[in-house]
């Protein structure tokens, strides 16, 4: 390139860039040099044309003109940045390759953006397989974005393009790729890695590659304040004087006192926990005293919990009003617990199945009460069906039963179904839940309603508006009364049965809500979202309080240990991830599903986790050995995985739903699928 | 560029009726229709996933357009697969194949069946961490071999306590099972208690785990308990029982019980006392050879020729003792007519005059050989007898014969009969039948049936004479009316079969009116 070339392209640029003062200037020295050399020859002492003399400049002026709208160049710098990163040093490897994935979508949106579709898709489809395997989901979603006014429309690709992603990196890595960035001159990548990566740089050796979970959700700023608002206090305890509770202060003196022993290296705490030993006797008169203390020692708890992980749960208040339970259904459940059958993972359930046949491909949701006798299917022609499995048992009742039970529905003459036909809905209904008694059925729909039936009437009660968008699913709360929902909208909502309004709208989440489940002590919801994060919600408040990252596709399941420290989330790839609520960490995944993990349920005690998948198998999974070895695997490093129990697999029927009876009795319910041919 | 070729748009714009679309507007619209389209589709994978299926349906698209308050599709709700077809002169162009249906045709068809109602079964998935084998269960994996847990176990490292594999892969339940009725079938004091357990094992259904535990056990006692006559007929039973349970897949198992039965059978000795009637033993196990079978005969092409080859060589055998040749013989009978025309009476002549001098009691001193020797001399008879009726049968239409011949026919069986089973009962108070037999030849005589019989040693071959008593008579009933001459029948059989005609002759040659119980009664009276 000759300098009269290189001035007019400095000068097209500044043009171009709106410096219409400096390319003025120019093309006024310009002038003047070249009258100068052409006449006088004398030297000039305006300076401003030296570039023509430093090479390193000319260079880089020259890499500008030939490229400022070269779409190949994205692909040449991509390329030669990706085999320099797969080439170098094994340690720092890693995280190297860590920077590889914000660049690559950047560079496509950038070439969308300039309208080089050819081209961003050609450099889309030659190296997604790099990414494919953490970002499959990310991928797909960028597919499609073909046109600049897609990346505005896009909500994914505005935040991605909007804000930074953080990368943890080590000195040293950082140091090299700052140097190659400069040895190559690969200015475009320097460009876009400035601009959309903010390295959190730390001296020493470079991470192994066991967190990487955290790299693999770009979120940006996001993280930042999923990092703020973990930062938050919860109270993960049990409710004070729940059944369990006074189960155990009745039933068993000696594992209470036992407790108290294992606490007294904690000061103040295991006060309360020595006097309730001491003062079951005379329950009435300390009780008082008793919530008091342990009010003010909740907190203090959620510290200590992390020291050690076998206390008990710590108890909290109810911050909402409680329904009041009638004695003869406490009585059961108290019978009930004192039945229940200690699990362990020596000590395996046993699992009813129960099969939906002739679904013809119409069942979206199952259900099971907690006592497992009657048994929920919301249908995708709108209708809700219950079964009563106490009466199917009673064999040759069938017939008597049938005529009792069609007070409300339209049975044909000769028709005797064994089951209550629910119509109110209309549309596909995603979810049905029963309340802990069995007297209600809560019913969520693509009709964006929420309905309420008796199962004593067999007749619809209340219907529930308030989601603009088909609600997914509907849950009661431990106690009754309160449950929660949540929708397309992008919302989660509480109601109660005496409101047909929400009492709270929980609003955050980035894409659709797919699923909700309450926490035991009935403070805390959680949902699991499309946006492939878990949240964690006050329910008094309506706040975000913990925030889940981990998840590589949408979230499909939650359940809640029964101590209310852990929650356990499926996802669509069959990954189940265990968190520990007061870290808003995930304690270990759970990988061995192939397939939608449906539903999941905790044992009586916490320490079996049931998994139910469209794989067709039904997973146990011993959830104490990894919840102890944290400590272990936080000292020397192991990651452990958990243990897959046992696997029991169905004859080609997917798990709709599980549930944990009270009595530790393991219920699964799904519709047989018959091979399509 | 998009995955939408513009030729799809245009087609599109044509197909609603916009014919001016400039290709410019085509390439600039493709890219936002495959956003588009993605969009949508990714919705529609939504509600997939909440209505927990894995396939993508039509409905699932009209829910998703639903939610953008567009049109949905219509006509695609059947549920059938499209079938596309690709347009001529067009490279990815594809359209729907839709057929066309004839009014007349639909409405001319017949309504079709009202769809079953849904319905809710309910099953034990597992009881206790252990899957039970019912049908409503996925089908069990075969039991992994030992070698493969410890691996897996020593891999996982000290987090994983070690426990013998075996008692991962039985439940407690089933090893109490197995242990009692291992301990019943050894103990020789309850009979009763053993009728149930038999019962049991030949229908409960979650026993499949045990079968390898049961022919290990079985194999073992057989070989250990040779001298023990009650165990074996228990283990037998047992056997029996297992090959009657229709829930048991015992086919894999069945070259390992195989042995054991064949052991039964053709063992030199069987028990060590001389009570002990190991004849019935043996019986009884012919008949379990014969069950197996035809139980396993189809699956297992080599099981019937390989058993016929070990029989055949364990009665061709002059060194093997007699009590052998009687198993092997019973053991062939089992196996059918074929085996026997083959392996039994084309050495029938060449056996008879070896067994000859065994019988004659004047060459044979000893008593116990004596009787050895006609056990088996009457089990071939049987055997020839059964197979010369069975080829007879095969000559289905049968005039009725003449009612004096049929009632002389009829005397001659039972007094034959009576013949027979003295023959063995006789034979063990060492007389010479010959004499007996020309007492007996006169009639029916009841006492003979009472009288000098001290041993009730021939249960199933007297009950197999009473079968074909009564097979008779039916035969006599069914061929009344019949009116077809004798003289064509015999041409037929002369004719049609050379070969049962002259195995007849040869037979009665070698066993004078002995066969003659065996051939049915009209078939007799046409050769009489």
């Amino acid at each position: 390139m000759d300098p009269e070339q290189l001035d007019e392209f400095v000068m097209g640029y500044l043009k171009k860039k709106g410096f219409n003062g400096a390319a003025k200037q120019l093309q006024d020295a310009l002038h003047h040099n070249n009258n100068n050399n052409n006449g006088t020859g004398s030297s000039s002492s305006f300076n401003s044309t030296d570039y023509h003399n430093d090479p390193e400049l000319t260079k880089l002026i020259r890499s500008f003109s030939q490229s400022e709208n070269d779409p190949t160049r994205y692909r040449n710098g991509y390329s030669n940045l990706r085999s320099w990163a797969y080439n170098s040093l094994d340690l720092y490897k890693h995280e190297l390759l860590r920077v590889m994935y914000p660049v690559f979508i950047h560079c496509y949106m950038d070439l969308v953006g300039k309208g080089h579709t050819q081209e961003a898709r050609a450099f889309f489809n030659s190296f997604r397989k790099d990414h494919e395997m953490i970002h499959l989901r990310d991928l797909q979603k960028l597919e499609g974005v073909l046109v600049p006014s897609h990346l505005e429309e896009m909500e994914f690709a505005r935040s991605l393009r909007q804000s930074k992603v953080n990368i943890k990196i080590c000195q040293y890595s950082y140091d090299l790729l700052l140097q190659y960035l400069h040895r190559t001159e690969s200015t475009l990548m320097l460009g876009i890695i400035n601009e959309h990566i903010n390295f959190q740089v730390y001296s020493g050796q470079p991470n192994s590659s066991s967190d990487d979970i955290d790299a693999v959700t770009i979120v940006g700023s996001f993280q930042e304040t999923a990092d703020h608002v973990n930062q938050k206090e919860i109270q993960w305890g049990l409710l004070e004087d729940s059944l369990e509770d006074r189960l155990e202060k009745t039933g068993s003196l000696l594992t209470d006192s036992e407790k108290g022993q294992g606490e007294s290296k904690d000061g103040d705490v295991d006060d309360s926990n020595k006097k309730r030993s001491t003062e079951i006797g005379k329950q009435g008169s300390s009780l008082k005293k008793l919530k008091k203390d342990k009010a003010g020692n909740a907190t203090a708890k959620v510290a200590r919990q992390e020291t050690s992980t076998v206390s008990p749960a710590p108890r909290v208040k109810s911050e909402l009003a409680l329904p009041v339970m009638s004695t003869d259904v406490e009585e059961s459940i108290l019978e009930d617990l004192r039945n229940r059958v200690q699990l362990s993972s020596v000590a395996m359930p046993s699992v009813s199945f129960y099969t939906f046949v002739n679904t013809h491909n119409g069942l979206n949701c199952a259900s099971i009460s907690h006592d497992g006798s009657l048994v929920a299917g919301g249908f995708s022609d709108s209708s809700i069906k219950v079964w009563d499995m106490a009466k199917i048992g009673q064999a040759g009742s069938g017939a008597l039963q049938g005529e009792s039970d069609t007070n409300d529905q339209v049975a044909g003459p000769n028709s005797r179904r064994n089951y209550t036909l629910l119509l109110g809905h209309s549309g596909p209904v995603y979810s049905a839940t029963f309340s802990p008694p069995g007297d209600f059925v809560l019913s969520s729909s693509a009709d964006t309603t929420i309905r309420l039936w008796s199962t004593q009437l067999n007749a619809n009660l209340v219907c529930y508006k308030g989601h603009n968008y088909p609600v997914w699913d509907v849950q009661f709360s431990p106690f009754g009364h309160y449950f929660a929902s949540c929708s397309h909208d992008r919302t989660a909502r509480i109601w109660s049965m005496d409101r047909v309004q929400p009492l709270r709208i929980m609003a955050g989440h980035l894409s659709d809500v797919d699923c909700v489940q309450w926490h035991p002590n009935c403070n805390y919801i959680a949902t699991g979202s499309s946006d492939k994060t878990v949240r964690l919600w006050d329910v008094q408040t309506g706040e975000c309080v913990r925030i889940f990252i981990g998840h590589r596709s949408m979230v499909l399941s939650l359940a809640m240990s029964p101590d209310g420290r852990y929650m356990a989330s499926g996802d669509e790839d069959g990954t189940i991830m265990m968190w520990d609520l007061s870290t808003a960490r995930c304690i270990t995944p759970l990988m061995g599903h192939n397939s939608c993990v449906w539903s999941l349920s905790y044992s009586g005690e916490g320490s079996l986790l049931a998994s139910g998948s469209a794989d067709c198998t039904v997973k146990l999974w011993d959830v104490t050995s990894s919840t102890k070895l944290t400590k272990a695997e936080e000292k020397n490093g192991n990651s452990n995985r958990l243990r897959s129990l046992r696997t029991f697999p169905t004859k080609s029927t997917p798990v709709h739903a599980l549930r944990f009876s009270r009595r530790n009795l393991l219920f699964a319910a799904g519709a047989i699928s018959k091979p399509t041919s | 560029m998009s995955i939408v070729p513009k030729e799809t748009i245009e087609v599109t714009a044509q197909s609603i009726g916009i014919t001016n679309l400039s290709p410019e507007a085509a390439l600039m619209l493709a890219p936002d229709v495959e956003y588009r389209v993605r969009e949508i589709m990714q919705e529609a994978i939504k509600s997939m996933r909440h209505s927990k299926r894995t396939t993508l349906t039509a409905s699932d698209v009209d829910g998703a357009l639903n939610l953008r308050s567009l049109e949905p599709t219509y006509g695609f709700a059947s549920g059938g697969p499209f079938r596309f077809r690709k347009a001529v002169g067009h490279q990815d162009l594809f359209y729907t194949d839709d057929r066309e249906v004839d009014f007349k045709d639909v409405i001319g068809a017949p309504l079709p069946k009202a769809p079953l109602d849904t319905e809710l079964v309910c099953h034990w998935l597992a009881i206790e961490g252990v899957q039970p084998a019912i049908p409503e269960n996925a089908p069990l994996e075969v039991i992994r071999a030992p070698a493969d847990n410890k691996i897996y176990e020593q891999k996982d490292g000290p987090l994983i306590d070690v426990r013998p594999p075996v008692k991962h892969v039985l439940s407690r339940e089933l090893q109490l099972y197995f242990q009692k009725i291992a301990e019943i079938t050894m103990s020789k004091s309850s009979p009763a208690l053993f009728k149930e357990a038999l019962v049991s094992l030949a229908s409960d259904s979650g026993l499949h785990p045990l079968v390898p535990y049961f022919t290990n056990f079985i194999a073992d006692e057989v070989s250990r308990g040779l001298n023990d006559f009650q165990i074996l007929f228990n283990l037998m039973h047992v056997v029996r029982s297992l090959l009657q349970n229709p829930h048991i897949h015992i086919e894999p198992y069945l070259h390992q019980l195989m042995p054991s039965v064949v052991t039964c059978l053709v063992s030199r000795k069987l028990g060590n006392r001389f009570a002990d009637n190991h004849w019935e033993l043996r019986d009884f196990t012919a008949k379990l050879v014969s069950l197996i079978c035809k139980r396993f005969g189809n699956t297992y092409h080599t099981l019937q020729s390989r058993l016929s080859k070990t029989l055949g060589n364990a009665l061709l055998d002059p060194k093997k003792a007699l009590t052998q040749h009687y198993g092997a013989i019973q053991g062939l009978t089992a196996l059918g007519h074929n085996v026997v025309r083959l392996l039994i009476l084309s050495n029938l002549e060449p056996y008879l005059s070896l067994l000859e001098p065994e019988l004659d009691c004047e060459k044979q001193k000893n008593q116990m050989k004596s009787y050895e020797a006609w056990r088996v001399y009457g089990a071939l008879l049987r055997a020839a007898g059964l197979c010369i009726h069975d080829r007879l049968k095969v000559f289905p239409n049968l005039p009725s014969p003449s009612p004096s011949l049929l009632h002389k026919g009829k005397g001659k069986i039972i007094s034959a009969e009576t013949r027979k089973r003295k023959l063995s009962a006789d034979s063990s108070q060492n007389q010479l039948p010959h004499k007996r037999l020309m007492t007996t030849t006169d009639g029916l005589r009841p006492q003979d049936h009472t009288g000098p019989a001290p041993m009730h040693v021939d249960k199933p071959m007297g009950k197999k004479g009473n079968e074909s008593e009564s097979r008779h008579q039916n035969e006599k009933e069914r061929g009344k009316g019949r009116v077809i001459t004798m003289k064509a029948i015999l041409g037929q059989i002369w004719k049609d079969d050379l070969d049962s005609g002259r195995l007849l002759v040869k037979l009665h040659q070698l066993y004078d009116d002995r066969i003659l119980p065996f051939i049915p009664s009209t078939e007799m009276s046409v050769f009489l």
